[in-house]
């Protein structure tokens, strides 16, 4: 007759109220859960969307990371440099343009254009046709274009289409060039509805034909200024090591591990969803302790008859206090435990919600399982469960047996 | 020898009023063995004694000696431990727990005394067939009479071989027949040497007892 | 253009920081510049003192400007994190300073063009229309639509969100309720033997119910408003920012009230509803 066990049953004879205890504890809890989710969820899916890459040091001309876009000075040959110290193993060079494309004389959409010296196996998932080939000398401008572009033009690989640059700061028309869709492909980093392309360094180049972007290379690769330089660091040394050489090399630059760019942007651009996240649980948890408390101390209330009658049987305080101890566990224990897969299914929801806002890549998710939120979320609960135990159990330490008993022969 | 006495004992309450003597300067001792029945008009203080006898309760002033001790120097686990294993109680409302049967309410004061779990079978066994519901088991109190939730309440106080059987109007839910009952069982544990010390309206059972005390406006007067 | 000058300007302020307000002709004539109040308590500098803008890290370029006022930058709930480190000079100056000499262009182009049309209503036509003259030109309606607003979804967030705690609270609720209407199980079986009739206690707990929400609601909404004084201030202070977080309006009161009272009605007449239609004998305790 453990007290566990006496617990049990007096929660059993009252099945109703203990049944809605736990519903709504359940969903309480579920908020909660999610609450935790949310708090590290964007920020683990950021952080895997920058790895998915290859590469985990990000190279930028400015302070912060690239709203604003200074070009890098002399891109090609630091890109050389960097290769060359011990602690990188490969780099890429970026550059974003805004652009015009025409898939024919009438029709054309406004579409960031991406131009990368990566050969192959960028950001992106190949939906259908080719990469981008490493070999450029037959093909002078192919393009990757997003889905979503390739749909509302009617383009597929194969297509030709013509390619205008709107490069910031020159205000003078460029001509437009013909490229060839060699790939549709999804970008990580795009959103749903972006119209997004990708080329060679070489046709973007092409495309700029600017005089004030000199050649500023080695024999045989084209000079260009990056918005962005990608580096991958030698596992053995990891990204800071690189980092570190980095800064050696050019410490007028700002280089950053993808660890780096994740707590810039928890400090920035995620902060609402942190203060949220971090709003929404306490209330979660004050709300589930106090309606838990509540329902005790109402149910003992109930029962103060037949606790004084137990107390003047012998049953000592300690007994007593562990069953409502026990009582509240089962309450608080049940819902919580029903909260998980209730709070994973209501983060679908609310994830699918929330990736609607607009600009936001496709593959981030804001709701991310992690072990370390089911660890705190039972930690909350327990702490919670003996919280509100506490009250109902200072109520029958304290009560008068005697005159318990007279008051319930007299009601 | 008294298995309880107590000496010179007052209970005052505190009113808006001013303090009200519920026991006022009562002296009682209930020898081994003894069945002693208090009575008197409706809040003369008898239930008050009884509170204080079966150290639920703390006199104001005076001392209540269990078994030669004095429980107010006692802590209140040592009190908690004499009313599990010294003292049995029987309340007029029954209080048995609503959600165990028969049985389980037994078990259960046995349990909290850590007598084994085969020992406490056995001696729920032997108490039902004693109270003569050895058939009702199993039955939540629900499912049983008045006087059947009290014979369950009497098994449940005598659970432990108290010295003492404590009885709070035992009979004053029930009806004359099944009052009568009632008072068979206690001739019985009197019998088998138990003391017993009761409070009652029932002249019946007040009859039974080997000693009747009247109490009048907190007061014994015989 | 814009750009290039907020990167540059701080790099330069620690030198404005050491300029004095003057009564040299020289300084007098320096074109104006309004200063964020977060910039000149960082710069140190007030209305009246000369300071420095340059449009490159190198300070090749730049101009003298006299502080001709403070002020408190918007609001802006997209940026509420940033700092707002920021000025405003007249057009011209600002062209001025960063227009690149060797394009042509540069001193006629800008970043962006507020345009106030007669109807409003007009945008999205205009937009259009301004687009297939001018391609490459973005034109954005400064109403978004709903479906295309950050802040639109942010509101049906929070509307999930809200109706999961509804649904939570009400369980607790009818939990309590159940609790209530057990407490009294004598008392309805013994009205209903003397013969008060089942719509008389039907009514009694509805009203009962309908206090209950009324004044839950009332609390509720108390709560409301002084939360959100406590959530206002400790933001604004936390970001620095004039930015309102929490606005509890009286639509969204209204609603709260409109959601609480039918809930609270409903379980209490659901709590009581087994004492109401059950046998009478049967709800005598045991």
């Amino acid at each position: 007759m453990t007290s566990l066990w006496l617990a049990w049953r007096t929660t059993k004879r009252y099945r109703v109220r203990a049944v809605l205890a736990v519903v709504g504890v359940a969903v309480i809890g579920a908020l909660l859960f999610d609450m935790l989710l949310l708090s590290r969820g964007l920020l683990a899916s950021f952080a895997d969307l920058l790895n998915s890459g290859g590469f985990d040091v990000r190279i930028v001309g400015s302070e912060g990371m690239p709203i604003v876009r200074l070009p890098i000075a002399g891109s090609t040959r630091l890109a050389n440099e960097l290769r060359a110290l011990p602690e990188v193993r490969d780099v890429v060079l970026i550059r974003i343009e805004r652009a015009t494309l025409w898939s024919n004389e009438r029709t054309s959409r406004p579409v960031t254009l991406v131009g990368t010296t990566q050969a192959s196996g960028g950001p992106y998932t190949i939906v259908r046709g080719d990469d981008l080939p490493r070999d450029s000398s037959f093909d002078r401008c192919p393009i990757l274009v997003s889905r979503h572009l390739a749909a509302s033009l009617g383009v597929e690989p194969g297509s030709s289409v013509k390619i205008s640059v709107n490069p910031d700061g020159v205000r003078s028309a460029l001509p437009a060039v013909s490229c060839r869709v060699t790939g549709v492909v999804n970008f990580f980093f795009a959103s749903a509805g972006e119209n997004s392309v990708a080329t060679t360094m070489t046709a973007l180049q092409q495309a700029l034909s600017v005089p004030a972007f000199a050649p500023d290379a080695s024999a045989g690769e084209p000079g260009v200024d990056a918005d962005l330089i990608l580096a991958a660091s030698q596992p053995a040394t990891g990204p800071a090591a690189a980092v570190r050489a980095i800064h050696r090399v050019r410490p007028d630059l700002r280089a950053y591990s993808n660890e780096d760019v994740v707590a810039l942007f928890n400090q920035n651009g995620f902060a609402y969803f942190r203060q949220i996240s971090f709003v929404l649980s306490s209330l979660t948890t004050v709300f589930a302790f106090l309606l838990v408390a509540t329902l005790l101390t109402v149910s003992v209330n109930q029962r103060l008859g037949e606790i004084a009658a137990l107390r003047a049987l012998g049953i000592s305080r300690g007994r007593i206090a562990s069953i409502l101890l026990w009582e509240s566990a089962l309450l608080v224990g049940g819902g919580a435990l029903l909260a998980l897969p209730l709070g994973g299914l209501l983060a679908l929801g609310l994830d699918h919600l929330l990736r609607q806002m607009p600009g936001l890549p496709e593959r981030l998710h804001f709701f991310v399982f992690q072990w370390r939120a089911v660890a705190t979320h039972a930690a909350l609960f327990g702490v919670t469960a003996a919280a509100a135990a506490a009250y109902p159990m200072w109520l029958t330490a304290r009560l008068p047996i005697a005159a318990t008993l007279r008051r319930e022969v007299v009601g | 020898m008294s298995v309880v006495e107590a000496r010179r004992v007052t209970r005052l309450f505190p009113m808006a009023a001013g303090p009200v003597a519920a026991v006022r300067d009562v002296s009682l001792s209930v020898a081994d063995g003894e069945y002693v029945a208090v009575s008197g008009p409706s809040g003369c203080g008898k239930s008050t004694l009884l509170h204080l006898v079966g150290v639920v309760d703390q006199p104001t002033s005076g001392e209540i000696l269990f078994e030669s001790r004095d429980v107010a120097a006692l802590k209140e686990a040592e009190r908690s431990r004499i009313r599990l294993v010294r003292i049995g109680f029987v309340f007029q409302r029954f209080f048995l727990l609503p959600m165990l049967t028969a049985r389980e309410n037994i078990e259960l004061p046995q349990a909290e005394a850590r007598v084994p779990a085969a020992d406490r079978r056995a001696r729920t066994r032997e108490l039902l067939e004693y109270v003569g519901l050895a058939d009702r088991a199993d039955h939540l109190p629900s499912q049983l009479s008045g006087g059947e939730m009290q014979r369950v309440a009497i098994a449940r106080a005598l659970a432990n071989r108290p010295a003492l059987l404590v009885a709070d109007e035992p009979t004053g839910e029930l009806d004359e027949q099944t009052g009568g009952h009632i008072a068979d069982l206690f001739d019985r544990v009197h019998a088998d040497g138990t003391a017993i010390l009761v409070v009652t309206h029932n002249p019946v059972l007040a009859a039974r007892a080997s000693r009747r005390l009247t109490m009048k406006s907190g007061s014994l007067v015989s | 253009m814009s750009r290039w000058f907020r990167v540059t300007a701080i790099a330069l302020l620690s030198a404005a920081a050491l300029a004095h307000a003057s009564d040299s002709p020289v300084d007098a004539q320096a074109p104006g510049v309004l200063l964020s109040r977060q910039l000149a308590a960082r710069a140190h500098v007030s209305i009246g003192d000369t300071v420095t803008f340059a449009a490159d890290p190198e300070g090749t370029r730049r101009v003298t400007l006299r502080v001709a006022g403070i002020y408190e930058p918007t609001p802006d709930p997209m940026r509420f994190t940033a700092q707002r480190l920021e000025a405003h000079l007249h057009l011209p100056d600002l062209v001025a300073l960063v227009a690149d000499g060797a394009d042509p262009a540069a001193r006629e182009a800008v970043d962006a063009i507020n345009v106030k049309l007669t109807d409003p209503g007009d945008a999205a036509r205009f937009g259009a229309e301004l687009a297939a003259r001018a391609p490459g030109v973005a034109v954005t309606p400064t109403s978004r639509a709903r479906d295309d607003d950050p802040f639109a979804v942010l509101d049906r967030f929070h509307v999930a969100i809200s109706a999961v705690t509804v649904i939570g609270a009400t369980a607790f609720l009818l939990a309590l309720m159940v609790i209530r209407a057990e407490e009294r199980r004598d008392t309805v079986a013994i009205l209903r033997l003397i013969g008060i009739s089942r719509r008389s206690l039907l009514a009694a707990v509805a009203i009962e119910g309908l206090l209950i929400a009324v004044v839950g609601a009332i609390f509720g909404v108390l709560t409301a408003f002084a939360a959100e004084g406590l959530v206002n201030r400790v933001f604004q202070a936390r970001y620095d920012t004039a930015l309102v977080f929490l606005r509890v309006t009286p639509s969204i009161a209204l609603r709260s009230v409109a959601i609480a009272l039918p809930l609270g009605v409903a379980a209490g007449i659901g709590a009581s509803w087994p004492l109401l239609r059950g046998e009478i004998l049967s709800l005598f305790r045991r």
